[in-house]
């Protein structure tokens, strides 16, 4: 791609130097020139609906919006002179005097610097002290309460849609939009709807992007302004996609996530990875529990890992199962334990089937977002990797065309340009016969066809799912070169488990060791053994039936790395402390092997998960 | 104690914290006092602003109801400068979230749908306020100095009553101005 020209402008004057196609306003901030905004994002298209940004442009004729107004050669801005600081105070009153901004019950509203509301800081710095005009004392502007995780107060609601242009843009699930116009313009979700019956999926990128209070998390409202929080760059451990995020604690507690806007996932996060990961959980496990007398008893964790070490010398076979939840390290000293010490190959993960990695160049999140055509066979990326799911169809927004192979609905055929049977693109398809008949005008099998929207494609993502026919994934390697491949991976870490050997499936032994973590198991049956050993964070139907209970840290405890559906090795931060009685999963194991009379080193399992 | 500046000061519905926070700036009323002559306020025994007038008055708290509408009428009517003190003096603040219930509607409910009402009626004793909606000061009166809060703090009071007794109107900035 060639570099945008450079030409010359003047900004309060500073000669700056502008790329052709720039705003003023994002001249000016390339030169570090602030130029206060409300709408303005630096995420988002630029909307020109707040009227703060408003600078003096020579020659032209009155104030105009530096947030969307182009660069031009020898341009001369001003950004600061008394009209321009006027107008952007008068915008201010007429702002705050239009609905409710009584700050004092907001949860955004803060002293001097503190506030995390862009409203008031801009009025603070202005100088207002009182409002110029009197907002209607009357008029109650409503509270929509009606999504779980966060509400929309519209009194608060500054009309600059952020909100809008994030659910449009980044989230491409265009739910948000304007009612009305002029004074009785409003938010609105759908056909004017309330949020919560809407066809929001509560991503939450519009509470990101919200500059005031009108947008508000209900877990993390009023525990915490930004000044008093601490922000840690992470991973989410919610499924394959690995979102990067900032996790916001103050005194060892969580209190929300927000996507990291640089990373692949560009901000965006799905429901679980926001909203639930923060939800209360049942009662956590902080003392090992022996079951006496039919009864989990509280014990040490001496006297429980000596049963665990008699009953597993005692026994036949060991079976093990493990989360896909799981650190790489974690997976690494389960897989090291049964190997080394308990010899057993009985290993497998609870869930999260991978399917064949090879089939051709892999494609990055950033591929699938900017694809010109996206194929998906089988597996369901809106209902199982979210994020993807969005970044799929915002790239269907861009033009990208969409082809389905899948034997079930996914919630995106409606978009789908093409819909094939598997049986459609299973190799045997493309049989010298299908191509005789090609030739002679007749059916195109399914496999030409894809074959045929992946030539004329430039930029052409597969999305592939895991079980599928051996067929289905031979016919893929035949593709041409220039399709990059993802595979819809459902655990978290299930590229890093296959990567040590762990897959998913059934095992059994008359002994199990299920290394759950903080992992849910609504509704899975734990494998029958006669001597089961549960090491969970959180009580569940698994720890109530197990022998043995181990406590375990919760993934934002934990400090490690996990491999997402691109293969790409990303950090675990612990994010919390865990409580002094709950060590990490691979100590638990060194203490284990020393009760079966043998060796673990700690350094041996860390080179282990290093080697990938 | 000639050529001082009087001030008085009275709250309106309000939750007295702003007069609080006035108290707040501790040792520094004895430098305060040696500048300016203070005279009526709710925390003092003198009740009213001499009819004399006063150079500054203070107001903290919202208008709801007649009452409170007499004193802000009689305040503005006995100072030159009159000070809107606090949030709900200078924006409406917290009193205005029942805006929402009509004042009719809020009485009816109050004093005759109440389950545990039997035969209420309305008080109507000419001696009582009549309630109003909530609204700030300057809806009422004219205002010529503002300082919100909720309350402002100790220093924002220090700061702008020793400007207003060096005969300057205050222009809060920084840490002085907070809202919230």
């Amino acid at each position: 791609m060639n570099e945008p020209a450079l030409i010359q402008i003047t900004i309060d004057g500073r000669p700056v130097q502008a790329r052709v196609g720039q705003t003023v306003y994002e001249a000016a901030a390339a030169a570090g020139i602030h130029i206060p905004a409300l709408c303005y994002h630096p995420q988002l298209k630029p909307a020109g609906a707040c009227r703060i940004c408003l600078v003096e442009i020579e020659k032209q004729r009155a104030l105009q919006p530096s947030c969307t107004f182009p660069v031009a050669e020898g341009m001369v801005v001003r950004t600061d002179t008394p009209a321009v600081v006027a107008s952007r105070k008068a915008s201010l009153h007429m702002i705050f005097s239009e609905r409710t901004h009584y700050c004092m019950f907001c949860p955004a509203s803060g002293t001097g610097e503190t506030t995390d509301c862009e409203l008031q800081k801009l009025g603070y710095e202005h100088g207002l002290d009182c409002w110029a005009y009197a907002p209607n004392y009357r008029k109650q502007w409503p509270v929509d309460a009606t999504r779980k995780y966060f509400v929309m107060d519209h009194g608060r609601c500054i009309l600059c849609r952020r909100c809008v242009r994030a659910c449009e843009d980044i989230a491409a699930n265009h739910t948000l939009g304007v009612n009305q116009r002029g004074a009785r313009t409003m938010i609105c979700a759908d056909d004017d709807v309330p949020f919560g019956e809407s066809s929001c999926v509560s991503c939450g990128t519009c509470l990101q992007v919200c500059p005031t209070g009108a947008l508000h998390d209900r877990q993390s409202v009023y525990l915490g302004h930004e000044s008093q929080i601490k922000r840690t760059p992470a991973t989410c451990v919610g499924c394959a996609v690995g979102c990067s995020i900032h996790a916001i604690t103050r005194g060892n507690h969580l209190l929300r996530v927000e996507g990291d806007w640089d990373a692949p996932n560009g901000g965006l996060l799905c429901a679980a990875g926001r909203f639930e990961v923060v939800e209360p959980k049942s009662a956590r496990i902080l003392q090992p529990l022996v079951r006496r007398d039919g009864q989990p008893v509280e014990t040490t964790w001496d006297d429980a890992l000596t049963l665990i070490g008699t009953k597993f010398s005692e026994a036949h076979l060991v079976a093990g199962v493990a989360s896909p939840r799981l650190t790489t390290e974690s997976l690494a000293a389960f897989e090291c334990f049964f190997h080394d010490v308990l010899e057993s190959s009985e290993i497998g993960l609870l869930s999260g089937e991978v399917p064949p990695l090879d089939l051709g160049a892999t494609a990055s999140l950033r591929d699938v977002a900017e694809a010109d055509c996206i194929a998906i066979i089988g597996g369901n990326p809106l209902q199982n990797q979210k994020v993807l799911g969005h970044l799929i169809r915002r790239a269907l927004d861009n033009g990208a065309r969409l082809i389905l192979v899948n034997d079930e609905a996914t919630g995106i055929d409606a978009w789908a340009e093409m819909h094939l049977e598997l049986e459609d693109i299973s190799f045997h398809a493309a049989s010298p016969f299908e191509r005789l008949k090609t030739t002679y005008h007749l059916r195109v099998s399914g496999l030409l066809q894809l074959k045929k929207a992946i030539e004329s494609a430039r930029r052409p993502v597969l999305l592939y799912g895991s079980g599928l026919s051996s067929s289905v994934y031979a016919a893929l390697r035949t593709l041409p070169e220039q399709a990059r491949f993802l595979p819809l991976v459902k655990g978290a870490n299930a590229v890093g488990a296959a990567r040590l050997g762990i897959e998913a499936r059934p095992v059994r032994g008359d002994a199990l060791y299920v290394l759950l973590g903080d992992d849910q198991v609504d509704g899975l049956a734990l494998p029958q053994s006669e001597f089961t050993v549960v090491h969970a964070a959180v009580r569940s139907a698994w720890t109530d039936a197990a022998d043995v209970v181990l406590p375990s840290p919760t993934w934002a405890e934990q400090r490690g790395h996990v491999f997402n559906l691109e293969g790409r090795r990303l950090p675990v931060v612990p994010l919390l402390q865990p409580p002094a009685s709950v060590p990490a999963h691979g100590q638990t194991f060194v203490r284990l092997a020393e009760r079966m009379g043998q060796t673990l080193s700690p350094e041996a399992l860390a080179q282990l998960a290093v080697q990938e | 104690m000639p050529n001082k500046p009087t001030v008085a000061s009275d709250w309106l519905a309000g939750c007295a914290g702003c007069h609080m926070s006035l108290l707040d700036i501790d040792e520094r009323i004895v430098a305060l006092l040696e500048q300016v002559s203070l005279h009526a306020t709710p925390i003092t025994d003198l009740k009213h602003p001499p009819e004399s007038g006063v150079d500054v008055g203070i107001l903290e708290g919202c208008v709801n109801n007649s009452a409170g509408e007499r004193v802000a009428r009689q305040m503005r009517a006995r100072c030159k400068l009159l000070v809107a003190l606090g949030d709900c003096a200078v924006f409406g603040g917290v009193p205005t979230l029942r805006n929402g219930i009509s004042c009719r509607e809020a009485l009816r409910r109050a004093y005759i749908e109440t389950e545990s009402t039997a035969e209420g009626r309305i008080p109507n004793d000419p001696e009582l306020a009549v309630m109003q909606d909530a609204r700030a000061l300057d809806q009422v009166v004219p205002v010529d100095v503002y300082l919100p809060g909720c309350p402002p703090s100790a220093d924002a009071i220090f700061f702008a009553l020793t400007e207003l007794a060096a005969g300057r109107k205050p222009a809060l900035t920084g840490k002085n101005l907070d809202w919230h």
